[in-house]
């Protein structure tokens, strides 16, 4: 400890005023008050206060991630390894994945790091935590097979035009991870939806035409046609509404493990980080919609009106989004009631987009950008509401 | 008969260094003070200079605004020193005690004439004897304006706020006394209530009939502003007039004896204090008098008033004419290496993100803000915790917005200053500052007008 005390005591004169690297001093400030939070006596009452801090209740949300990681790891290896023919056993799954996800997230670590760093400097202002979480969530929305530097462009768009712009973390109305990708989506579609962006295939493999074909249940379900059922359609590619609920199948890096995301809502609902109102309201939007749609359903209209409402909470990266990216608390709605009618927007949206919008196999996330937008004026009706309920004092 | 009154907000915490119920009396300092800073909403007019010789309860100063408004000298002496703060503010009037004090006599009341004795009678006496702004007024909490008319008095015997005097303690054996001050405050307007939380403090089996209304809940449950806030059925109720409940014993004395009022029970608490207990002493008497030794492990903050509304002073200040407890609590040194990941079982919090939380005994309290000032993340943990329902995180950008009437309709004058929502902020906004100057430039304009 006394080491790394030093190492910063010599650092710190290079980031003063008259440093050679003073611009960069909000970057340093950042890394050294990490490993040794500044000292800041109270000056007006109340003169205590609590000890958490903006940088604890971002990094607990890091460490909710973390079991995505470890799970995206794995999966991105294992599918490969399957697709390419060859022995889908653990060390070598981790090896791939290892070699797959690592350098998307630190090129997506730099990227953010260095436009928030660049605005703080400019600004003057201390660099926000906002964007660690950011560069945390982003990578695991992402194809493994997505090229760097689409990442790298991806996470900027999010960081500069969904936060930046605005003033930084806390001042932006969109989910910058969510912001960038789909900016990604719409920009670089052939690198971003499909069914061969899944899945990383190595060459030297016994490569069969049938294994690579690994589509998404998303896209499956979409692509049922009329006169056959949805269900069998989905078990006989293999989607068991079990396996779907591991996870393990092509899909983002981190986002497909539904359990894993139930298991970091949990987290985050107990430690107060994430507002369980969002978490419930997306859950119940989701399920109702679509058991709406379920009785509504002719014998005209698609298979996929057919489809269990279970079936939509375990596809693809619902549930990742319903709590980690619908709960952040920027972006969301800030009243409690607001938040329940936030999240069953979200819910909801994301069935209807998901059913009725063949271009769009995964609604979730622009589900959750577009209830962003509505979010204030949620607020603003509750707000209104509450008021006049209140005995006026002027 | 009382009734109790739930308010489901609020804070319990959990801090150690509770002081002990013993009264120990405390031998008189060389010095005494008055403090016109740390008195809101006036502005002083000083009728002393240093050098002056003054007697117990002489004239010191008046607010300029309302000159019945007068402050008394809590001691007998020569005025040592006169200290000034930024732009000439009067920070504080110092005055060196004589051995032999003498009193100012002020006209006396017994028990059968205060029973008798008309509203204008009872002013003039207070605002003559210089406990008049003892007496302060809700909305602003500004020193009550004699010409208003108070739907009532509440009498608040605490807030659960840490560390104030224990009404247990400061009401022993006072029930006579306690009954002459509650039948003049009854001269003033009618009901008189006085209003307790429930859980925090016993008080003495006398008092429990006078008790009017038990208020259940964390901090600040007992406060006057929380308990109009709940209690209240139209506007009209806003104007409430309200005393503490040791202030109603000053008051009696001074009606009954005709003696401006010297010592009252002070309380000396919290981590740092060597000794937590409570104690006797002069109104007015230094900090270093009443903290005792330090401890000697740190640099220690002394906080006058409790830990929430409470303002910091050095040893050499004295206690303000409010105030009546010093909660110590240490000064943190040294940075906690890599303290942002560990699980933090003795780190004080509203929020559930420390297992301090599953912890049951008292938690060490530090006067760090335990992080950097950040943009509003939305957490609503301040709305969540405000006893009055306002919506700080809303509020506060009004605000800054000068949106006023906007504030306004948010319940900005229903704030009870009580600084939880500064307390539980993760970004380290100053709400409570915030909403103390508006409102504080609020009340400067209207009474302009």
């Amino acid at each position: 400890m006394i080491r790394i005390k030093r190492i910063f005591d010599r650092l710190r004169p290079h980031f003063g005023k008259s440093g050679r690297f003073s611009g960069l001093s909000p970057a340093y400030e950042a890394i050294e008050s990490v490993f040794f939070p500044k000292l800041r006596p109270v000056q007006v009452s109340p003169m205590v206060r609590d000890s958490l801090d903006v940088k604890r209740y971002m990094m607990l949300v890091i460490v909710a991630l973390m079991p995505h990681y470890a799970f995206g790891l794995f999966n991105v290896g294992y599918q490969s390894q399957l697709a390419s023919g060859l022995s889908p056993q653990f060390w070598p799954s981790i090896r791939i994945g290892l070699k797959t996800v690592l350098p998307l997230v630190v090129v997506v670590y730099a990227a953010g790091f260095a436009w928030e760093a660049l605005f703080a400097g400019i600004r003057k202002h201390p660099m926000s935590e906002g964007v660690l979480v950011t560069c945390a969530l982003f990578p695991l929305t992402l194809p493994p097979t997505l090229p760097l530097w689409q990442a790298a462009l991806g996470i900027s768009f999010g960081i500069v035009i969904g936060k930046e712009i605005f003033g930084g973390t806390g001042r932006n109305f969109l989910n910058p991870a969510l912001t960038g990708r789909a900016f990604l989506y719409f920009a670089y579609p052939a690198q971003n939806s499909g069914d061969t962006v899944w899945t990383v295939i190595q060459s030297g493999g016994a490569v069969t035409a049938d294994a690579v074909s690994g589509a998404t249940p998303l896209a499956l379900a979409a692509a049922v046609e009329k006169g056959q059922d949805v269900h069998m359609a989905l078990e006989s590619a293999g989607y068991g509404l079990m396996k779907m609920a591991f996870g393990l199948y092509p899909g983002s890096i981190g986002g497909t493990a539904t359990l894993l995301a139930a298991m970091g809502a949990v987290f985050l609902v107990t430690l107060g980080i994430a507002n369980y109102r969002i978490i419930a309201g997306c859950i119940i939007g989701m399920l109702g919609t679509a058991l709406l749609i379920n009785l509504a359903k002719t014998g005209e209209s698609l298979p996929y009106l057919s489809l269990n409402p279970f079936h939509h909470l375990v596809m693809g990266g619902a549930m990742f989004a319903f709590a980690y990216m619908a709960t952040d608390p920027v972006s969301s709605a800030h009243m409690q009631g607001a938040r329940w009618v936030f999240g069953m927007g979200i819910g909801s949206l994301t069935v209807l987009i998901r059913v009725f919008n063949p271009a769009f196999p995964e609604g979730v996330g622009l589900a959750v950008l577009f209830m962003n937008l509505f979010a204030p004026l949620l607020d603003q009706i509750e707000i209104n509401l509450r008021l006049k309920r209140r005995i006026r004092n002027v | 008969m009382m009734q109790t009154l739930r308010h489901i907000k609020g804070f319990r915490l959990n801090m150690s260094g509770k002081p002990a119920p013993e009264i120990d009396p405390l031998k008189d300092p060389q010095t005494l003070g008055i403090l016109p800073d740390r008195i809101s909403h006036i502005t002083p007019r000083l009728l002393v200079k240093e050098g002056d010789m003054v007697n117990i309860g002489s004239l010191l100063f008046v607010d300029k605004q309302n000159p019945d408004f007068k402050f008394r000298s809590p001691g007998g002496g020569r005025i040592e020193e006169i200290r000034f703060g930024r732009r000439r503010r009067i920070r504080e009037i110092v005055i060196r005690r004589d051995h032999q004090e003498r009193f100012e006599r002020f006209e006396r009341l017994d028990a059968g004439q205060i029973k008798t004795a008309s509203r204008e009678k009872i002013v003039s006496l207070l605002q003559e004897g210089g406990l008049w702004p003892l007496i302060r007024e809700l909305p602003f909490r500004n020193i009550a304006r004699p010409g208003s008319n108070p739907k009532g008095i509440l009498v608040s015997l605490g807030s659960g706020e840490p560390f104030h005097p224990d009404p247990s303690a400061y009401l022993r054996d006072q029930e006579d006394l306690f009954n002459v001050g509650i039948e003049s405050l009854k001269r003033l307007s009618v009901p008189v209530d006085i209003i307790v939380p429930k859980e925090v403090f016993p008080v003495p089996d006398w008092a429990i009939p006078y008790c009017r209304y038990a208020v259940e809940g964390g901090y600040p449950a007992g406060d006057p502003g929380l308990f109009l806030y709940h209690m209240k059925q139209s506007a009209e109720e806003n104007l409430m007039w309200y005393v503490a409940g040791q202030d109603v014993l000053l008051i009696a004395e001074l009606l009954s004896t005709g003696c401006y009022p010297i010592r009252k029970i002070m309380v000396v608490a919290g981590d740092a204090a060597g000794n937590p207990r409570h104690l006797v002493t002069r109104i007015g008497s230094p900090l270093a008098h009443i903290a005792g030794h330090d401890p000697g492990e740190g640099p220690v903050r002394i906080i006058t008033g409790g830990i929430f509304t409470g303002y910091s002073d050095t040893e050499q200040h004295h206690v303000g004419y409010y105030e009546s407890g010093l909660t110590m609590v240490f000064e943190r040194k040294e940075p906690e290496f890599l303290s942002l990941f560990k699980p933090g079982l003795d780190k004080p919090t509203y929020s559930r993100a420390f297992l301090s939380r599953i912890k049951t005994g008292g938690l060490r309290f530090d006067s760090d803000y335990h992080g950097e000032e950040r943009a509003c993340i939305g957490c609503g943990y301040c709305a969540e915790v405000c006893p009055v329902r306002i919506l700080p995180q809303f509020t506060f950008k009004a605000i800054l917005a000068k949106e006023i009437d906007e504030a306004l309709a948010h319940g900005l004058l229903d704030c009870t200053e009580c600084g939880l929502c500064s307390y539980v902020c993760p970004s380290k906004i100053d709400l409570t500052e915030m909403m103390k100057q508006t409102r504080a430039g609020l009340f400067k304009e209207l009474e302009r007008r």
